[in-house]
């Protein structure tokens, strides 16, 4: 009998994501109470669970309970937690299938928790699709709305061919090693390496074919098209969702395969064919497009989603570094977005609820009429921009001191540049709410979950800038799974 | 019996992911993209059952027995979608899906 | 006591969370006693620590208080931590002391605004965020501190809103800051990576080991901090913003953008000084950079109108005068003249703030004239105020500019064109502020009917502070009073532990040269800040009344005055209205079309560039999978070609 113990956060939440689907049955019309509070029940238990399933393996090393894993699988929760939070008001308008909108943002969480531990190419394969497929069907989720099914169609669409593009990697490198685990591709390709000096075009077609599977999930240009346009029409809860918890899923599958096994290929001095340089190409170009495009967005859903296009970029310096400070410094800058990114989403999907209106405009005035939520939004808007002493200005500055000390230092200088770009749309929005004349009619009154989230939020923006500590103990921890 | 070599496979497999890469650029239908991206999946698994067969190993089958099931669940929901989509708008064209831009 | 250093930087913190939260529930009167009362507390606290810190011994000047470990991995350790040594000490002194001034001030001159209690928030989150900047003991914290008051600076210069130009302009100051930080934290990374730390008290242990003299990696680290300061401290070319940023609530001028903030470059500089001065080229770069702002926002300042924005112009002078003083490795005389600049050029934009309080909002100096009547406490205060600022003797000005100026001749930085270009800024510096005094205060009233009738004389509440800082503009330079003068520069041997890397300032330099050469040099300024002076009074202030019934009256003289005002009339025509002329067109063409331009310029093309890259998003779902296909080939092409 195998010891279950590693497995037992995602055997009890997946099993805890039927008993909420069960819940709807019985709960009453027009509210979303009961399965919504079951599950963010759920995710604190499985939350709960993950303390004893440190540091084990299960079948083989299929599936790895590292410290790596369990980092992530936190920002997993507390992303799902945070988005099923800021979900009540959109549930409780829902006529039919409340249960299962909270049950597959769950499933989806399993997924990525299973992705985060999977140390072998078909359990990595099958964690990512678990992860996105019930994304799908959220994205789509208000299926009246032609934008919301219009947005799932894309998303779907785009994301299977990009995950045919990451399988047909995947069978490259699997003729070319003749293994799925990681550590015996690392070890058969050192092998492969030295007997003939050089590993073809073979390796390179897969080594980026998966990089661009794994891109879409970050929304790295160029394979970003689709995330403007799919975060827009969205559920916003669902956005949240898609920016924070499914990019750091596709993050934790980068890390996984490009610095857990293909690290000897980081940098030229290796291997002439070396994924890190492509990859600086690549988070540079997505810096750039990502943070000039937000400029010119009149829609805050929008202008969040190529914000969060460039914030991938930003963590892409760090994946580039491929070191053991670059882990960490990536590691902790997700944990510091997830909390100020679905906090600018909570109170986003607040302020839509309330006026139906999703334009940065109408923002005018907000710090008069909502002065506490105008100062969160502005803290996390602050914390996204990168300004000390929030979480999100420590984040940047551990990703690029990583990057400095791994010699890409024309990245940093990049990347500081055009956070230069990103203070103009971030402070437009903090404009429009402390610098605006017009009155805003609306004093918003968050309900109680939302209000949680927005604490919950507030005080990780915060907390975690000014007493990084533990966070950093663990990303740090996070980085000791990898060799280097 | 005469094996037919490894290198074969490749190719096909090769050509059957360009044909699906192609095929859902191309097309204006829904479904027709649906498939083309189907072909693409399947030339995946053409290659790892290929790979498979050659080094004597059965991961690949495994794999490709996985590969399937995702397919299927990703094609009920993506019909499902389609549906809805139709539903709304009245067609299965992709082009006119574009109410979000800039 | 040590543990009381956070107080200092906590009460304004305290007041700003409070009102920040519940201002809304609050009177104006709780608002603004528990905003005022703050800040005053603070001061008081900074006296005490500051007569604790002089009852040690000189070398063991140092209060340190470590509040817990900020970020505690790896070798990057910081904490947050405060520190006090005699350079914080001036600058806790000068920030709470003129800021309490300040917030006094603003009692009276924003009585009448509806957003008096957020004015009061920013105010505070400023006190608190400047405070942190000063006393860090690292330079993470610094930078916390460093974009805090950047945020504040940005609300305040926005804060009047319904100004379309007050909006713009509070986006202008922070995005131009925000390209000195990148500077900033491009250095702070150099200078973790070579000396691995960034806690000051250990840098300046470690400096001489870590880095050589004149070494690429500290020349480059300071270099890049230097960039951060000419954000922050308005110098060329990143000074733009600071004019514009004129739109802000005067005290916010005074306070900000006179004051302190600004010059929080400045301090930077100084509290690296152990670093720069291992860097001789930066230091070259630092001193060019500051006497050629000096100058040229000094000529600048020749032809503006709006009274404020004179002042911005001569903000801008000083602070060049400031950086000069750092680039000849003269620290303490930079630190001199911040304090003493910090006195009276706060009193000059609150005097300024007075008479457009007087004027019914009126900032035109051409609108103006003749308000002394009208005005007296405004008048004698900003009369003190500009005879400081100019450098008269006796007054506080005279003392750090002659001390600057020296240095910039006889330090071993220094070179005689500094000083020549020094002295040619203080006599621009006397020309404008004299110009602005005179077309201000003297001559016929030019003003409407309808603003007469308002025209009053400032409330106590705004006076008050008035007086106190223009008995600190006379006084506030004694402490420095020169050696060469019978003085004890007791002001320098005070920064001297602060400075000890730095060479030991003026006292070891000065040996080579003789006090009458300093004398001699003292004599030519003074002589060129008197001829300004009167050049003003004879173009400014020539048509006025009483110079034309004293020309009546000494009739036996009369052809000896005709003469001389022949000669004021040549004078003026051969130098001073070319000068002007000049200035407009340096302005004009300089400032607004090739910096601005520039700015703007970069601003319109990330502008066209973003909405070039909306279009590419058209919405189609094939265009995407294109893209997404296309961009796999390249990538795998990327890979297999190189």
């Amino acid at each position: 009998m195998v010891n279950l113990t590693p497995l037992l956060p995602e055997l009890f939440l997946f099993c805890w994501a039927l008993v909420v689907l069960a819940s709807d049955l019985f709960s009453k019309r027009r509210s979303a109470s009961l399965p919504g509070y079951l599950s963010l029940a759920g995710l604190v238990i499985t939350g709960f669970l993950l303390i004893p399933a440190h540091d084990a393996y299960l079948w083989g090393g299929m599936f790895v309970s590292d410290p790596f894993a369990v980092f992530f699988k936190i920002i997993f929760l507390g992303a799902a937690f945070m988005a099923i939070g800021s979900s009540f008001g959109l549930a409780g308008r829902m006529t039919h299938h409340r249960g299962e909108y909270f049950t597959l943002i769950l499933f989806s969480t399993v997924g990525m928790m299973f992705l985060a531990s999977a140390k072998e190419l078909i359990t990595l394969y099958v964690g990512l699709e678990l992860t996105t497929i019930p994304l799908y069907v959220l994205a789509a989720y208000t299926k009246s709305s032609r934008a919301s099914t219009e947005a799932g169609l894309k998303y779907m669409i785009i994301g299977a061919v990009s995950s045919a593009v990451l399988l047909y990697g995947l069978s490259i490198i699997y003729g070319l090693t003749g293994t799925t685990f990681l550590q015996q591709i690392t070890i058969n390709l050192s092998i492969y390496w030295l007997s003939y000096g050089e590993l073809g075009p073979a390796f390179s077609i897969a080594l980026m074919a998966i990089l661009a599977g794994l891109a879409f999930k970050l929304a790295l240009v160029p394979f970003h098209m689709w995330a403007p346009d799919v975060y827009e029409g969205s559920p916003t809860p669902v956005t949240a969702f898609l920016s924070v918890g499914s990019k750091a899923a596709g993050l934790a599958a980068i890390v996984r395969i490009f610095v857990g096994a293909f690290i000897a290929f980081a940098t030229p001095v290796m291997a002439p064919r070396d994924w890190g340089s492509t990859l600086a190409v690549l988070a540079a170009i997505t810096m750039i497009v990502g943070n000039i495009v937000a400029i010119r967005q009149t829609n805050i859903k929008r202008m969040l989603a190529y914000s969060s296009i460039a914030q991938a970029g930003y963590i892409m310096v760090g994946v580039v570094a491929a070191s053991n400070l670059g882990v960490s410094a990536i590691s902790f800058y997700v944990f510091s977005y997830m909390f100020a990114n679905m906090g600018a989403f909570a109170i986003v999907a607040i302020i839509a609820e309330r006026t139906g209106s999703e334009q940065i405009a109408d923002l005018a005035g907000f710090s008069k009429s909502s002065p506490v939520l105008a100062g969160l939004m502005a803290i996390f808007i602050l914390s996204l921009a990168g300004i000390p002493p929030l979480a999100g200005f420590l984040a940047k500055y551990y990703v690029f001191a990583a990057a400095v000390q791994a010699g890409y230092t024309w990245l940093v200088v990049l990347a500081l540049l055009t956070s230069v770009i990103a203070y103009y749309y971030y402070a437009n929005v903090i404009r429009m709410m402390y610098l605006s004349a017009d009155p805003n009619p609306h004093h918003i009154v968050p309900s109680f979950p939302a209000g949680l989230v927005l604490a919950l939020a507030g005080i990780g923006v915060i907390l975690f800038g000014l007493m990084p500590e533990p966070i950093l103990k663990l990303a740090i921890a996070a980085a000791s799974s990898f060799v280097f | 019996m005469m094996t037919v070599p490894l290198d074969y496979y490749i190719i096909l497999s090769a050509f059957l992911f360009a044909i699906g890469a192609i095929g859902v650029v191309v097309s204006r239908n829904l479904i027709v993209m649906f498939m083309a991206v189907e072909i693409m999946l399947n030339a995946a698994n053409l290659a790892l059952i290929a790979f498979s067969r050659f080094l004597k190993l059965m991961d690949g089958h495994v794999f490709v027995f996985l590969v399937m099931t995702v397919a299927a669940a990703e094609a009920a929901v993506g019909l499902a979608i389609v549906i809805a989509v139709f539903r709304a708008r009245e067609s299965v064209n992709a082009d006119s899906l574009n109410l979000m831009k800039w | 006591m040590d543990q009381y250093l956070v107080i200092v930087p906590l009460l304004p913190f305290l007041a700003f969370v409070i009102n920040g939260l519940w201002r809304n529930r609050m009177s104006k009167n709780t608002v603004i006693a528990l905003a005022v009362g703050s800040v005053g507390l603070s001061f008081v606290t900074s006296v005490l620590l500051f007569i604790r810190l002089l009852g040690l011994a000189p070398e063991q000047r140092l209060i340190q208080q470590t509040l817990f470990t900020w970020i505690p991995v790896g070798t990057l350790k910081l904490d947050m931590a405060f520190m006090l040594d005699p350079l914080s000490a001036v600058m806790i002194l000068v920030v709470t002391g003129v800021g309490f001034l300040i917030h006094v001030y603003s009692i009276g001159y924003m009585a009448h605004d509806e957003g008096i209690k957020r004015f009061f928030v920013y105010m505070n989150l400023f006190m608190f965020s400047m405070l942190t900047l000063v006393m860090a003991d690292n330079l993470g914290l610094l930078f916390v501190g460093w974009e805090g008051v950047g945020l504040c600076s940005y609300l305040l210069i926005g804060f009047w809103f319904h100004k379309d130009s007050a909006a713009n302009a509070g986006k202008k100051a922070f995005i131009v800051n925000r390209i000195g930080d990148v500077g900033f934290l491009l250095g702070t990374f150099l200078i973790f990576w070579t000396a691995g730390t960034l806690r000051f008290p250990d840098l300046a242990a470690r400096a001489p080991e870590v880095f050589a003299l004149g070494g690429g990696a500290v020349t480059a680290a300071t270099l890049l901090l230097f960039v951060g300061a000419t954000g922050k401290s308005a110098q060329i070319p990143l000074y733009v913003w600071l004019p514009d940023a004129m739109e802000g609530p005067t005290p916010v001028s005074a306070l900000i953008h006179a004051a302190t903030m600004v010059t929080a470059g400045v301090y930077l500089l100084a509290r690296l000084n152990f670093l720069f001065i291992l860097a001789p080229t930066t230091l070259v770069v630092v001193a060019i950079v500051g006497c050629v702002t000096a100058l040229f926002a000094a000529t600048i300042g020749l032809a503006q109108n709006d009274i404020k924005r004179v002042l911005a112009y001569s903000t801008i002078s000083q602070l060049g005068y400031m950086m000069m003083a750092c680039g000849v490795a003269a620290f303490g005389a930079g630190i001199f003249h911040l304090m003493t600049h910090a006195f009276f050029k706060a009193l000059l934009f609150l005097g300024a703030g007075s008479v457009i309080h007087a004027m019914s909002d009126e900032q035109d100096m051409r609108k103006m004239g003749g308000l002394k009547k009208q005005l007296p406490t405004t008048y004698n205060t900003f009369l003190m105020a500009t005879l400081a600022i100019v450098g008269i003797p006796i007054f506080s000005g005279f003392f750090s500019k002659d001390d600057i100026l020296w240095q910039a001749f006889s330090s071993g930085h220094g070179n005689p064109l500094f000083w020549l270009i020094g002295v040619l800024t203080a006599g621009l510096t006397a020309f404008y502020m004299f110009r602005l005094f005179y077309l201000t205060f003297h001559g016929q009233p030019r003003y409407d009917q309808q603003t007469a009738d308002h025209l009053h004389e400032s409330p106590r509440v705004m006076t008050v502070p008035l007086v106190i800082l223009a008995v600190l503009s006379i006084v506030g330079g004694w402490i420095g009073w020169p050696k060469v003068l019978l003085g004890g520069a007791w002001f320098e041997r005070f920064l001297a532990p602060v400075m000890s890397h730095a060479g030991g300032g003026a006292a070891a330099e000065t040996v080579g040269h003789s006090p009458s050469l300093e004398y001699g040099l003292m004599a030519v300024t003074i002589a060129l800040v008197l001829v300004s002076i009167y050049a003003a009074y004879s173009i400014y202030n020539k048509s006025i009344g009483r110079a034309t019934s004293l020309r009546q009256s000494l009739s036996g003289v009369y052809k000896v005055i005709y003469n001389k005002y022949w000669v004021d009339e040549f004078y003026g025509a051969t130098i001073v209205r070319p000068l002007v002329k000049g200035s407009i067109f340096l302005w004009k063409i300089f400032d607004v079309v090739i910096i601005d331009g520039f700015a703007n310029g970069l601003a319109y093309l990330t502008g066209d560039a973003s909405t070039m890259g909306r279009k590419m998003q058209t919405g189609h779902l094939r265009e995407y999978l294109t893209a997404f296909l296309i961009g796999t080939v390249l990538v795998i092409g990327f890979l297999i070609v190189r």
